[in-house]
């Protein structure tokens, strides 16, 4: 008996430092430590999507305020079960595109995307996983120096 | 059996422990089905309490101190502000608020280990308000005297504000809600005010004249409280007051076409469209003056 309550104390400090960390999701742990070492924390978005049957445009909105003269790091984190990849589009309050990180031309995604802000006002927001799968996953927004 | 009495304590003891980190962000995911937005429409209304029910102002301001060289000062922060003192809940969620931008710009200037009487007072206010569960303490405290993490520090605390905002909300207590909110934006806003005083920064002075827009829109979200009691009519009033002196502010755009970068496996784009504050000196010193003032009779004791 001595030797169990032994190795459970010994154990013990190993629940607590896990039980400690912060944040409790996963894949925002990870996602946060992907970010960079300017990237300050700002905002997660996170997104879970079921397989769209038809071509419909990006599915999950959201509304954020960016601000001028700050630069914003959006970064995307696909959860390994995920059957597309995250992506993200941005377009701003009159409905312009501002960036993509998915280029259709070359069927690039890119892991982050930088937004060097330079007009103050109400963003539209919008993520899919490609080709309408299903997934999840978490985009964290940050501010870069 | 002394021993298996000693297990089974600390058993309880762990799992307790567990169970308290276990309540936290799987609800946050939503599931769409197919082909459907996975968030609900959403009215007007709603979409800008999306925006607007933010505690990140402060984190923001401070990033723009830090791009233009403005050093961290303790002087501008509510430290006369007496947590244990504040016995209505109108008085607490403001103080929460206030609070909550404070800690918000000693994290982005990492003074973490100099923050602990700070966040002390915010889980004082938050238990005041029976939403104290949702502040993380012990990890703030943790991360805060490591110093070795920021970014999880910046996480836990905007965390737990959202999760006192969520609670509130969902509990009929929405005009608390709105009381946190407001305490941060005032809080922001003071800070960005006295700072642009000694570093009159071109940057500082157009982030303090577009929140011309910003505080319409948040007067228009605590407008339903505002006839509540005599504490939100003197609040509504405020915010008010302060709103007049924008009202000759300016705010316009220019439109460009937007410069794709690929660096570093990344992609970084620069917006050419911009927005363009025109503000007088006079207009800016009347908006220094009024926040000032309006923050500290806030923070006054009564």
């Amino acid at each position: 008996m001595k030797k169990y309550l032994l190795g459970f104390l010994l154990l013990l400090p190993f629940f607590t430092v896990l039980s400690g960390q912060a944040p409790n999701d996963p894949l925002v742990s990870k996602c946060l430590l992907s970010t960079g070492p300017n990237a300050k924390y700002l905002k997660d978005i996170r997104i879970q999507l079921g397989q769209a049957t038809s071509e419909s445009e990006y599915r999950y909105k959201a509304n954020m305020s960016l601000w001028k003269n700050t630069r914003y790091r959006f970064t995307m984190c696909t959860a390994d079960n995920s059957s597309g990849q995250l992506i993200l589009n941005i377009l701003d309050d009159s409905n312009k595109k501002v960036l993509s990180s998915h280029d259709a031309k070359t069927d690039t995604i890119y892991p982050y995307v930088d937004l060097i802000c330079n007009k103050s006002g109400v963003y539209q927001i919008y993520f899919d996983f490609t080709e309408h799968q299903s997934g999840s996953g978490v985009t964290i927004v940050s501010m870069i120096q | 059996m002394k021993a298996r009495a000693i297990i089974l304590i600390l058993l309880f003891v762990f799992i307790i422990s567990s169970c308290r980190n276990a309540s936290k962000k799987p609800e946050e995911l939503v599931l769409a089905g197919t082909g459907t937005l996975t968030e609900p429409g959403k009215s007007g209304t709603e979409v800008i309490e999306e925006i607007y029910r933010n505690y990140s102002s402060s984190l923001e301001i401070a990033n723009l101190f830090q791009v233009a060289g403005v050093p961290f000062s303790s002087t501008y922060l509510a430290s006369s502000l007496k947590a244990g003192e504040q016995t209505s809940p109108f008085e607490k969620a403001l103080y929460l608020g206030i609070l909550g931008a404070d800690l918000g710009y000693l994290n982005m200037y990492e003074k973490t280990g100099t923050s602990m009487n700070l966040v002390a007072s915010i889980k004082e206010l938050a238990e005041g308000l029976n939403v104290g569960q949702f502040f993380d303490f012990e990890n703030i405290k943790r991360l805060s005297l490591n110093r070795s993490d920021l970014d999880s520090l910046l996480f836990l605390s905007l965390d737990s504000y959202k999760r006192i905002d969520e609670y509130l909300r969902e509990n009929n207590r929405s005009h608390l809600s709105s009381l946190v909110i407001i305490g941060a934006w005032i809080e922001a806003q003071y800070l960005a005010t006295q700072v642009v005083k000694q570093y009159p920064e071109e940057l500082l002075k157009d982030r303090i004249g577009e929140q011309k827009n910003f505080l319409r829109d948040l007067i228009s979200i605590v407008s339903p409280y505002c006839g509540q009691d005599e504490k939100f009519i003197e609040l509504c009033n405020y915010l008010r007051n302060i709103s007049a002196k924008y009202d000759n502010v300016k705010i316009s755009y220019t439109q460009g076409d937007p410069i794709s970068v690929e660096k570093d496996g990344g992609l970084v784009i620069t917006q050419n469209d911009s927005s363009i504050v025109d503000m007088t000196d006079e207009q800016l010193a009347a908006i220094i003056d009024i926040t000032g003032d309006v923050r500290n009779k806030l923070i006054a004791n009564k």
